[in-house]
């Protein structure tokens, strides 16, 4: 058989024989390169499974009305983390599939299984199962562990500031242990606000910690009028940084809590002249009390029900829930993993209608552009109609 | 119900550009998309003030409004071209050498062969005769191309021996220069180490060194860029995406984010379907994967489905490289560190090909850095007052893959903490000024990419692999290519072969 016209072609260029015979002679001693099944998928799950399998396996009560719940892999393997990055939990609760950001407050030492930290919450639909129904060997998934709230060693100074609020302790708490445990080269404050020291989590550990290491610092802040309490009182500020931690314009200051915390030691900080850059927060969650946040319309009070209309559809969602629990409700199947606003997982289009975003939402330009939003701090303030 | 006149697996750049053309010309189609946002490759990200762009750096064949070219006719037809600001880059490129001198090439003939004339007056007639040959090579391409695409089936012999004879002489060019590497005809016109190495900068947009790379590509992506001049756009490759994928939608065109592809139904040996992650099916007249052909033939059937043929045609063709880069947001102005050019490539020596043997490597040691500065062309891509920067080096995945998951991390940190030491070496108080950071490494790029070897650009693009032997061909009826793994990877040339091959399709349901 004669040669191609391509080949015979290529065969007048400079070096066209001697490349066609090098392909010749790679095709005949070069291996089938098709495997079978996806090979990146496998070579990357041990870093980063689509899906963790996970099983109860110990839980713990902190006796401050919270609970560590100790989860390992079912095939025994977990995935690796950075201290300070969360697990997203699937739960499925009376029919209603949904799903919770937490922190891992294990040490990513710690290599046989992750523990989070579950605290009882005024309306927690999710933590009130976690802590009343759950039991050992229960079976979840999640996805992660995900998330940048963590030292990032290129950039971030080596001295630490943690600010911390209520249960928002937990991310510290993996961080913090990380660092002891390894004695690695850092120097971490911890201020903890809390209502009162008995809400305090890991309090005596962290005091222990405080004791033996002096790269730890600790100060636990109440802001409860207890009687007899010697320690640091009121609401954490820049008036306890500058008096507790004078070198903090050194350090990479960590902000975990609820957001009113928050935002409130975001100011202060920045009050103090530390810049942009030496601040990292964590948001977790939506907020609570969607309908206090600055920009809400003045004429809703947060208990409307409008409809949300997703392809042939209607559903019914309250103005201040997160158009995502609504879906979730009415058992409509959305990607999702932070749930604050940030992955961009939950993302969806609105097509019709208006909606509140709340504050922190990282939107891309071309969603802005083009209509995309983050269900997951997205509220209905009319009837909506929006794509998956 | 589910049948559609074309299924398309990937709403990246070929996928949502296929798709785009096929609505345009009446035909139903479905869009399969894993992810949960459409681009592929040509995506973005947000960390604190700041959206990083992933992948694109120049775009090519745009043309200016008044002088379009293909690329901003074929948007203009989709409808999006006056939805996006345009941004027009001025010059290609600065290459910075180890003695701290560094070259600058203005996006424009006259004025690159003027300033190199004027910097190395010892090659001033070389200069001027390789531009003339870049631009009688890319001349004689189109005109060859053009011919090729009239011809139909293969000729008798009789015809074969006279265009064999004839061929030569009618593209002189090409069939001197076709099949040389960069490294080849660089040495045959200059004899200065920089100013090789000013001219074949585009080297690391296909990541094959000099010695590698086919000067063919080259040549071509200087004479587009000079002619069409390299754009960038406000809102990152996510925005032109995105809008791609509404102008889909316009058109009558179905895009399914979040929904992957498990199976490719055949039946009789011919592609008929797919199945989705949810195991519902779908039938097609014609199926594209802008999936690897790897992943395409592997994953999406069974073994003793995938023909033999396909598994002979797919063997000589290598994985390519993979890379890693530093995401980077600084609290100040380019102009504040002394970044002047938004694209640039350092070198650490005037011997690029051994330079580039580090790559092999798993941490970059000698490896030429590019980084790119987006706000030097446009300084409304982040905040008022900060900056951002892309800066890495290619890398193949080999040793990466080889980390237990526990050195991950700290290889990774190492990773970026040498690469941000190389930039604070040429921009003194760099570090102090990073906001942002955020490493990828070949891992990252095979967690989202899904390819093998985290490989960024598709199959090595070398003399063997690229250019005049792309795997381009399906092995079974009715399945179709059309991702950067089967033609010149890039964001231009994806887009204008995604489109060709709608036309093609088009024609054929």
């Amino acid at each position: 058989m004669g040669k191609t016209l391509k080949d015979t072609l290529l065969g007048t260029l400079v070096h066209g024989e001697e490349v066609l015979e090098d392909i010749r002679v790679l095709r005949k001693v070069s291996q089938d390169k098709i495997t079978e099944g996806n090979e990146a998928d496998a070579r990357i799950a041990p870093l980063h499974a689509k899906v963790l399998h996970l099983v109860v396996s110990a839980i713990i009560d902190t006796g401050k009305n919270a609970k560590v719940i100790r989860l390992s892999g079912t095939e025994g393997y977990l995935p690796p983390f950075e201290a300070g990055q969360y697990i997203n939990l699937f739960t499925e609760i009376d029919g209603v599939r949904t799903s919770r950001p937490y922190s891992i407050s294990s040490s990513p030492r710690q290599r046989g299984y992750y523990e989070i930290t579950v605290a009882r919450s005024a309306c927690g639909f999710v933590s009130d199962y976690l802590l009343d129904e759950v039991k050992v060997g229960d079976a979840f998934t999640a996805n992660g562990p995900a998330g940048v709230f963590r030292y990032q060693p290129v950039f971030h100074s080596k001295k630490s500031l943690f600010l911390a609020g209520g249960s928002g302790i937990t991310p510290f708490l993996s961080m913090t242990r990380e660092v002891l445990e390894a004695h690695l080269d850092r120097d971490i404050v911890l201020l903890y606000g809390c209502r009162n020291e008995q809400a305090a989590l890991y309090h005596e550990e962290l005091g222990a910690y405080a004791e033996a290491y002096p790269d730890f610092r600790y100060h636990l802040v109440i802001s409860d009028n207890v009687s007899g309490w010697t320690g640091e009182t009121g609401f954490l500020d820049g008036a306890h940084i500058t008096r507790l931690v004078p070198d903090y314009k050194e350090r990479t200051c960590y902000i975990c809590g609820p957001q009113v915390m928050n935002e409130f030691c975001q100011r202060e900080l920045e009050a103090l002249g530390v810049p942009e850059k030496r601040i990292r927060r964590e948001l977790f969650g939506a907020c609570k009390n969607i309908e206090k946040e600055a920009g809400w319309p003045a004429e809703l009070t947060g208990g409307e029900v409008f409809h949300v209309t997703v392809g042939n559809r209607t559903i019914e969602a309250l103005a201040n829930e997160p158009i995502l629990v609504a879906l979730e409700r009415a058992g409509i199947r959305v990607n999702v993993c932070c749930r604050s606003g940030e992955c961009s997982l939950c993302r969806v289009k609105l097509v019709a209608g208006k909606v509140f975003l709340s504050k922190g939402m990282m939107l891309r330009k071309a969603d802005e552009q083009y209509g995309y939003i983050h269900s997951c701090k997205a509220y209905p303030i009319s009837d909506v109609s929006i794509l998956l | 119900m589910n049948e559609y006149d074309v299924i398309i697996i990937g709403a990246g750049n070929g996928g949502l550009a296929s798709a785009a053309t096929l609505a345009e010309l009446d035909k139903r189609v479905l869009v399969f998309e894993k992810h949960n946002i459409p681009g592929g490759c040509g995506t973005s990200f947000r960390r604190g003030r700041f959206e990083f762009e992933v992948a694109l750096h120049q775009l090519s064949s745009m043309g200016t409004p008044e002088k379009p070219g293909p690329l901003r006719e074929q948007f203009r037809r989709y409808g999006i071209e006056s939805e996006i600001e345009w941004i027009e880059i001025k010059e290609l490129f600065r290459v910075n050498f180890p003695d701290g001198t560094g070259v600058s090439i203005p996006a424009d003939r006259k004025a690159c062969e003027a300033y190199l004339m004027e910097q190395f007056p010892a090659e001033k007639d070389a200069i001027l005769r390789y531009f003339e040959t870049v631009y009688a090579f890319a001349d004689e391409s189109a005109k060859f191309a053009d011919a090729s695409a009239k011809s139909t089936g293969e000729p008798g012999a009789l015809k074969k021996a006279v265009m064999k004879l004839l061929f030569p002489k009618m593209y002189p060019t090409l069939a001197r220069y076709g099949l040389k590497s960069t490294q080849e005809v660089l040495d045959e016109f200059f004899t200065s180490p920089k100013l090789q190495l000013a001219l074949s900068a585009y080297w690391c947009f296909m990541g094959m060194p000099p010695e590698r790379f086919p000067w063919s590509i080259l040549a071509k992506c200087t004479n587009i860029y000079m002619e069409d001049k390299p754009f960038y756009l406000r809102g990152t490759s996510m925005m032109m995406n995105q809008a791609i994928m509404e102008s889909i939608r316009r058109m009558g065109g179905e895009v399914r984010l979040n929904l992957g592809v498990k199976k490719l139904l055949l039946e009789s040996g011919k592609a008929v379907g797919v199945v989705d992650d949810n195991g519902m099916e779908y039938r097609a007249k014609k199926i594209v994967s802008n999936i690897s052909p790897l992943a395409t033939y592997g994953a999406l059937l069974e073994p003793e489905e995938v023909p033999a043929v396909a598994r002979e045609y797919l063997k000589p063709y290598t994985v390519g490289i993979s890379a890693i880069t530093c995401f980077i947001g600084l609290d100040c102005t380019p102009e504040e560190i002394g970044f002047t050019t938004s694209f640039t490539l350092n070198y650490e020596s005037f011997d690029a090909n051994k330079d580039f043997q580090d790559a092999y490597k798993l941490l970059p040691e000698h490896d030429p850095l590019v980084a790119t500065c987006y706000t030097v062309d446009d300084p409304a891509v982040s905040p008022k007052g900060t900056s951002i920067i892309t800066a890495g080096t290619l890398k193949y995945g080999t040793e990466w893959e080889k980390l237990s998951p526990e050195q991950y991390y700290e290889m990774k940190y190492e990773a970026g903490r040498r690469i941000v030491a190389r930039l604070e070496a040429m921009y003194p108080g760099f570090t102090s000024h990073i906001e942002e950071m955020e490493i990828a490494t070949p891992l990252t790029h095979m967690r989202y990419l899904n390819h093998p070897g985290g490989a960024i650009y598709g199959y090595e693009q070398d003399l063997l692999n690229s250019v005049f032997f792309f795997p381009a061909e399906s092995k079974i009826p009715n399945l179709e290519f059309a991702s950067g793994w089967v033609n010149a990877c890039g964001f231009g040339p994806n887009y204008l072969f995604a489109d060709k091959l709608a036309k093609r399709i088009a024609r054929e349901v």
